[in-house]
């Protein structure tokens, strides 16, 4: 009987449960009352589920937390983003501030003169000590020339050295190979202001003159025909003693303050500029 | 299979199906984990396999849940013996048809479960029945089964690796 059983183990397993299921519904449709297999299932599986209930609850706990987590580290990372973003935006504001202030001083300055100007921005500066000049973004097609003179509401800056198409190279007033017409305003001394090899600005004038003294605004002159008279050059800083030359030179701090200039103005045409600039 | 694994599987699946599975309800439909585990080890482990896995999930589940006394039990085996029987003469061994199988199976395991249900004056419609209730939960089972299937293909790849 049990080899019989074996060798049809699967048909006979088959049918043991399929009697096992039928009896277990008949008995359990006949005495609804008497769960007698659910009586014994239920001691073993109710702490099991009492502790996968507890399990469950403590993962979702978990779960919960993390997502919460989640939500307040990416709020976070967002306000961090924020504020970054709104330094950046307030740094740009106030280089805009500063930015407009110049264009204002510049546009001010452009409307007092009495010829035309056209107003340039610097776009590179070369800054050693063979040649000082800068390179500004307006050219021919603007109309800029050689040898215009370009000034900021200070004074002046120095000439158009070299025209491109829609760029320019300003040779400033510091340049080793510049000479500028000018002359003292209060004493009327004539000389030249030259640039040196050290970016220092000095005037040559002649050693018979005696009256420059220290702080006197040096001028353009007017001659030479390319800067319209009066322009402020520089402040005397320093009158070298007298030697045995034909010249005497003075120290001069030049009245712009050439590594802060970023806009310029370019002028088209000569007149007499004094008024514009009164002494201080 | 070992037995302690076999016994914590029986038992893990219908502890987490009456706890657990509830959270993953999709428009209140729930996969019958206890019958995707039989209709796997039938798959894996052939008809005999198949058949005592679904009665002692299904008699698990009975005791459980308070139906009636073994009409899961008798359904589950069936659908697990008929899984395994499948599989063993039909070598369906091609992932996709073994998921189709097992939502084949999830139906007529359903529809045997309300028959049987049925002749014990169970008051519910057959056509509702399996809209709401038998064939969404056989296409969950499906998924969950596809899964389930990956996690088993995933292990023996490992261990071939480690044989290899």
């Amino acid at each position: 009987m049990l080899g019989f059983l074996f060798r049809h183990r699967t048909a006979s397993l088959f049918g043991l449960i399929l009697l096992a299921g039928f009896a277990l519904l008949a008995l359990g449709a006949r005495s609804p009352g008497r769960r007698l297999p659910v009586e014994w299932v239920g001691p073993v599986v109710t702490p099991l589920q009492v502790a996968t209930a507890h399990l469950h609850r403590r993962a979702l706990a978990i779960w919960d937390g993390y997502r919460d987590w989640r939500v307040v580290r990416g709020e976070n990372q967002r306000l961090r983003q924020e504020v970054e973003t709104l330094r950046v935006t307030q740094l740009q504001l106030d280089e805009f501030q500063w930015e407009n202030r110049r264009l204002r001083n510049l546009l001010g300055l452009a409307e007092r003169l009495p010829l035309e100007a056209a107003a340039a921005e610097v776009i590179a500066r070369e800054w050693n000590g063979w040649v000082r000049s800068f390179t500004v973004n307006r050219g021919r097609a603007s109309g800029v020339e050689r040898l215009q003179p370009v000034i900021v509401p200070e004074g002046v800056l120095g000439r158009v050295a070299d025209v491109r198409q829609h760029s320019a190279i300003i040779q400033l007033v510091s340049d080793p190979a510049s000479s500028v017409s000018a002359l003292t305003q209060r004493s009327r001394v004539q000389g030249a202001v030259e640039g040196g090899p050290s970016g220092q600005v000095r005037l040559k004038f002649s050693a018979q003159e005696t009256q420059i003294e220290q702080g006197e605004l040096v001028i353009t002159s007017g001659l030479g025909g390319v800067f319209p008279k009066g322009l402020p050059l520089g402040y005397v800083s320093r009158v070298n003693p007298p030697t045995t030359g034909l010249f005497r030179y003075a120290q001069v701090t030049p009245v712009v303050e050439i590594p802060k200039v970023e806009m310029v103005l370019i002028l088209k045409g000569q007149v007499d500029l004094s008024s514009l600039f009164p002494a201080r | 299979m070992r037995l302690p694994l076999y016994v914590m599987l029986l038992g893990g699946g219908t502890v987490v199906q009456s706890t657990v599975v509830g959270e993953f309800a999709v428009a209140g439909v729930t996969p019958d984990l206890p019958l995707v585990i039989t209709a796997l080890l039938a798959l894996a482990r052939g008809p005999e396999v198949g058949l005592l896995t679904g009665f002692s999930l299904g008699l698990l589940q009975d005791g459980i849940g308070g139906g009636l006394l073994g009409a899961q039990a008798l359904s589950k085996a069936l659908a697990g013996f008929g899984l395994g029987f499948l599989h063993r003469h039909l070598r369906v061994s091609i992932g996709p048809l073994q998921i189709l199988a097992v939502v084949a199976v999830s139906i007529g395991e359903g529809l045997l479960r309300f028959l049987l249900l049925k002749a014990f004056r169970f008051p519910g419609d057959i056509g509702e029945m399996m809209l709401y209730g038998v064939l969404p939960q056989a296409l969950y089972n499906g998924v969950v089964a596809s899964v389930g299937l990956a996690g088993l293909i995933w292990v023996r790849e490992r261990q071939r690796g480690k044989a290899g």
